[in-house]
């Protein structure tokens, strides 16, 4: 067994005191290990994106320990957790500086890790994401929505990160511009040995990016469960088998 | 492609949608065409299709600067091309009305539910508060809402995704609608929710014998609730097919939009993805 490479033990998230008291996560553990991929899957309100935020410390952690690597994070986070760890938001429209250019956008991050080869990095990165040095001065409002994800992903991963978090990344594009996004994380994932923890609602999604799966509930895991295990059927909660059921789509067939 | 009841409820012909903009003339409908009857019909496409534009026009709620021609618009014999702007209002929100996506948006926030509902229906009918007041709550019961008065009194913030879109059904079915235009209405639940709410509109759609549109980027979908499937593309109509023979659509659009979906009952690496070709838009 190798050491896992993120190891969340008992986090628990409570926003707000007294009457207006909210458990947004409750009691989640789960470890992923180097390089692999793991799905939370659940509905809004269930939790998932506060325990990915929670991650980054965008959320607080009331309760329970967040260990990188085998330390413990620091809050608030630093430098070289934000090296490691990067997030790429569920909606391309709103997580992009309306008034800076790619360019700019792209050479924040390096500005504030010191980073002096910007130019090469910022060209390197685009290519990566499949778009051409033609879109570095553009700005977003000039890009399509898998454009404006792909930006999105470029900076994230300007960096190099190690592991990624993934906050609904396609759920805001259409069927085909999706299906592009996917087939890209799984070829970024291949070429620099990532590490994945994606958030989404979609079961089919998430058995297609993933190995292994959790899903959430009201703030707490109900199952854990392997995507070949999806494939197959084979779930066990009463809820997995709603959303797998779901999945399928509209049937008339109730009475038959 | 000939309808399946002898007198359409709606007939379309060469519908076109335009804006003029100040970067140019944008063609968001190109030459629609199509006929309903007391069916289900989906209007399928990605975003930028046109899908939801043709919707909006059929109720004449296009955005200005837009500007809507055809050749034909006929709702249940009215040309809706030369009606009054008055006869527009009789109809709409009567005879024909629309679920817009999100329940968030479409409703009131400072009116409660029940005000909404009596406004909805005194606006096209004689009744009194009292008998409004009822007609809601027997309409929030027919959509499942299990109790009726108490959500009456609450605002639309203090409802759920799900609950909100079944009010928003209960407001727009209360008059009894021929037509039904539903853009998006699942869209913004849960899938869980999603199912919930389909098969209640599927209900009242089926047992009060309407006319529906149901306007969707989810091809999947649109084919296991409708009965008959347009595919949208780039503001013309690529593909009409019966939902049940969309496994075996013809065009390479319809077929590349099925494809580039990953499912759980196969896996695929990498996903095939769709290769636009110009003379889709021709």
């Amino acid at each position: 067994m190798t050491a896992p490479f993120l190891a969340i033990r008992n986090l628990t998230v409570v926003f707000g005191k007294g009457a207006d008291r909210f458990v947004a996560a409750e009691d989640v553990s789960f470890e992923i290990a180097p390089g692999e991929s793991l799905g939370l899957v659940g509905e809004s309100g269930s939790g998932k994106s506060t325990v990915l935020r929670a991650i980054t410390g965008l959320n607080p952690v009331t309760h329970g320990t967040i260990e990188l690597d085998g330390r413990p994070v620091p809050t608030p986070r630093d430098l070289p957790f934000y090296r490691t760890v990067q997030m790429v938001f569920q909606d391309p429209y709103g997580s992009l500086h309306p008034r800076h250019t790619v360019d700019q956008i792209l050479s924040e991050p390096l500005a504030i890790h010191g980073i002096r080869d910007t130019s090469d990095r910022i060209v390197s990165a685009l290519a990566e994401v499949g778009l051409g040095p033609g879109f570095r001065f553009r700005y977003p409002h000039q890009l399509s929505g898998g454009q404006r994800q792909r930006v999105a992903i470029a900076r994230a991963l300007i960096l190099r990160p190690k592991l990624l978090l993934l906050d609904e990344p396609t759920s805001a594009l259409d069927a085909s511009v999706q299906a592009e996004i996917l087939n890209l994380l799984e070829n970024l994932r291949r070429e620099h040995g990532l590490t994945y923890l994606l958030v989404s609602h979609d079961l089919a999604v998430v058995a297609h990016l993933c190995e292994r799966m959790i899903v959430m509930r009201h703030g707490q895991i109900v199952e854990r469960m392997t995507a070949e295990a999806v494939r197959r059927g084979e779930v066990h909660h009463e809820y997995t088998k709603l959303m797998l059921e779901a999945e399928k789509g509209f049937s008339r067939a109730q009475p038959r | 492609m000939s309808a399946t009841n002898q007198t359409p409820l709606l007939e379309v012909e060469d519908l076109r949608v335009r804006f003029h903009l100040r970067r140019g003339i944008v063609d968001a409908v190109r030459g629609v065409s199509f006929t309903l009857g007391r069916e289900r019909l989906g209007i399928v496409g990605e975003s930028g299709s046109g899908k939801s534009q043709t919707g909006r026009a059929i109720l004449g709620l296009t955005p200005p600067p837009g500007e809507v021609t055809a050749c034909t618009m006929r709702f249940a014999g009215v040309d809706l091309l030369t009606a009054s702007k008055r006869e527009l209002r009789r109809l709409r929100g009567d005879r024909m009305t629309m679920v817009m996506q999100d329940p968030k948006y479409s409703l009131n926030p400072v009116m409660t539910v029940g005000r909404q509902m009596v406004e909805a229906c005194r606006a096209h009918s004689s009744l009194t508060r009292a008998e409004a007041l009822e007609k809601s709550a027997a309409m929030l019961a027919d959509v499942k809402i299990s109790n009726p008065q108490r959500v009456m009194g609450l605002y639309p913030h203090e409802l759920s995704g799900g609950m909100g879109q079944r009010v928003m059904i209960a407001m727009m079915l209360i008059t009894s609608p021929d037509l039904l235009i539903a853009d998006e209405p699942t869209s913004a639940l849960d899938v869980t929710t999603q199912l919930e709410v389909l098969r209640i509109l599927d209900e009242l759609v089926a047992g009060r014998g309407m006319g529906l549109i149901f306007v969707s980027h989810d091809l999947e979908l649109v084919a296991s609730f409708c009965d008959r499937v347009l595919v949208m593309y780039a503001g013309k109509v690529v593909e009409t097919l019966k939902a049940s023979e969309l496994r075996s659509a013809q065009h390479p659009y319809t077929r590349g939009l099925m494809g580039c979906i990953p499912r759980l009952e196969r896996s695929v690496h990498p996903l095939p993805v769709l290769n636009r070709d110009p003379a889709w838009a021709e």
